[in-house]
C-alpha cells in the first residue's frame, strides 16, 4: 500500500490544503481525459477505415468513462457535475495542450502521433498514482490501466505501420509521422507542466513520482520507440515552447471554439436538472419484472 | 457491444517498453484475469431482509444482455440496515465507459426498494476489484452462451 504518509479513505478526511492538491490533481486528470475524447470522436465516419472508425470511437468512449470517474471523485467534494463541467469557465480547465488541438484537416498521422504520446504519458501517470494516499484514487486506477493497454496497441501498431516504408508505410506517411510529431512534442510537453499545488500533491502522496521524473521516463520511452521506426523526433530541450501551457488555464484560441461547440446543447436545452429517462420512483412491491 | 472482454484485468503491470512486439492480429483473450476469491459475490447464505434484496437483485438484467447483474458478478456486497429500513448495495460496471450506468444503478436501487423492510436504497459504485469476465457465474456464463457469446 503506501508507504509512512498519511492514508485518506475518502473526501471526508482531508483538510483544505489536501482538498486543494486533490482538485488540481484530479481536474488535471479529468479534463486531459474529457478532451482528449472530444478530439477523437471529431474522427467519427472520416477515419481511414471502418475498423479504426470503430477503435477510435471505443478509445473515446473509454476515455469519456475514465474522464467520469475523475469527474465523480471531484463530486464528493459536495460539487455538481455541471459545475465540475458544463457550467465551468472555459478559462479554468487545466487540460494539456496537446489534447485541445485540432487535427490537420483529414491527417491521420497526427492522431496517431498524438494518441500514441498521449497514451504513453497516461500509462506513467497512472502508476504514479497506483499507491496514491488518497484510497478513491487508487481504487480506480486497476480499472482505468486495464482498458489503456489497447490504446497504446492501437496507436503503437498505426505508429509502425506509416513509419515503416514497405507494405503500408511510404515516404508521404514516414514525412506526415515527422510533421506531426514535430507539431505535437512542444505541446505534449505541457503535460508534464506543474501546476500551483504541484509540491502539495507530491508530499502529500497523492502521486508517488514528481512530473520532473515522468517526464524523463516519457521521453525515453518515446523517444526511442520513434527514433527506432527512424523518425526524427526533435530535442525536447531546444523546442520552441508555445505560451500557453494548459495547465495554469491558458490555452490556445481553438480550445475555446471547441468549448463553445460542446457545451452548445446544455447552454440551448437550459435545463435546471439532467433529464431523466426512466421513472425514478421504486417499482410496485411484488411488480412482476 | 462493449464489455471489456479484452482486458486482462490485470491493473497495475508496469511494462518498459512502448507497444514493439504487438501483433496486428492479436487475438481477443476471454480467460484472463485474477479473481479474489471473495467474487463472484451471489448472496449465498444471505438471511432476511438481505436475502430477499439479493432476490431482486437477480431479477435486474444487464442492458445489453439477458443475464442478470449479479451472475454477470456486478454486485459487490449488500448492507442491510433494519432499524432504519435501508440498505447500501455496492456494485461495479463492467467497464468504465458503460453508457447504461445511470439506468443501470437506477434499476438496482428500484429492485433492492421492492424487498419488505426497505425503504430507501442506495447504489454506491466501486471499481476495485475491477471486474473481468472471470466474476461471471456458472449460471451467467450458461445465459450469455445461450445468447450467443462464447465464454
Amino acid at each position: 500500500m503506501t508507504d509512512a504518509k498519511t492514508d485518506y479513505a475518502a473526501a471526508d478526511d482531508v483538510g483544505e490544503g489536501e482538498r486543494q492538491a486533490l482538485e488540481a490533481l484530479l481536474f488535471r486528470l479529468a479534463d486531459d481525459e474529457y478532451v482528449v475524447a472530444e478530439r477523437y470522436i471529431e474522427w467519427q465516419i472520416y477515419a481511414p477505415s471502418l475498423e479504426s472508425d470503430l477503435a477510435l470511437a471505443n478509445i473515446a468512449q473509454d476515455e469519456f468513462g475514465h474522464a467520469r470517474l475523475w469527474y465523480d471523485l471531484l463530486q464528493e467534494f459536495g460539487r455538481s457535475e455541471e459545475e465540475v463541467l458544463w457550467e465551468r469557465d472555459s478559462a479554468d480547465f487545466r487540460h494539456s495542450t496537446l489534447v485541445e488541438l485540432p487535427f490537420e484537416d483529414g491527417d491521420w498521422a497526427d492522431v496517431v502521433v498524438r494518441s500514441y504520446l498521449y497514451d504513453t504519458a497516461e500509462r506513467l501517470r497512472l502508476e504514479a498514482l497506483a499507491n496514491s494516499s488518497y484510497a478513491p484514487i487508487r481504487d480506480r486506477v486497476g480499472k482505468v490501466l486495464s482498458e489503456e493497454r489497447y490504446h497504446r496497441e492501437h496507436a503503437g501498431n498505426w505508429l509502425e505501420r506509416l513509419a515503416r516504408k514497405g507494405e503500408h508505410g511510404d515516404e508521404t506517411s514516414h514525412r506526415k509521422l515527422e510533421a506531426a510529431t514535430e507539431r505535437l512534442l512542444p505541446h505534449a510537453l505541457s503535460l508534464f507542466e506543474a501546476g500551483p499545488h504541484e509540491a502539495d500533491i507530491v508530499e502529500y502522496g497523492f502521486r508517488t513520482r514528481t512530473l520532473e521524473d515522468l517526464r524523463e521516463e516519457w521521453l525515453d520511452i518515446v523517444v526511442s520507440f520513434m527514433e527506432g521506426l527512424d523518425l526524427a523526433v526533435p530535442d525536447p530541450d531546444e523546442v520552441e515552447r508555445p505560451e500557453e501551457i494548459g495547465r495554469d488555464g491558458s490555452h490556445t484560441d481553438d480550445w475555446f471554439d471547441l468549448y463553445d461547440d460542446f457545451t452548445h446543447t446544455y447552454r440551448e436545452l437550459d435545463f435546471e436538472e439532467p433529464i431523466k429517462l426512466r421513472a425514478q420512483g421504486p417499482k410496485e412491491k411484488g411488480a412482476a419484472k | 457491444m462493449s464489455m471489456g472482454f479484452e482486458d486482462s484485468g490485470v491493473g497495475t503491470e508496469s511494462e518498459t517498453k512502448a507497444p514493439d512486439g504487438s501483433e496486428a492480429c492479436a487475438y481477443t483473450s476471454y480467460e484472463e484475469g485474477e479473481v479474489d476469491a471473495e467474487y463472484p459475490k451471489t448472496g449465498e447464505g444471505a438471511e432476511g431482509v438481505a436475502r430477499e434484496v439479493w432476490d431482486a437483485l437477480y431479477e435486474v438484467q444487464d442492458p445489453e444482455m439477458p443475464v442478470s447483474v449479479v451472475d454477470l458478478g456486478l454486485i459487490y456486497d449488500v448492507f442491510v440496515d433494519e432499524e432504519a429500513r435501508s440498505v447500501v448495495v455496492e456494485m461495479t460496471l463492467t467497464y468504465t465507459g458503460c453508457p447504461a450506468r445511470d439506468m443501470i444503478i437506477n434499476d438496482v436501487r428500484c429492485a433492492a426498494e421492492t424487498a419488505s423492510g426497505v425503504d430507501s436504497a442506495e447504489v454506491k459504485l466501486r471499481y476495485s476489484p475491477g471486474w473481468n469476465v472471470n466474476m461471471v457465474t456458472e449460471q451467467g456464463r450458461a445465459d450469455l452462451r445461450e445468447f450467443g457469446l462464447s465464454v
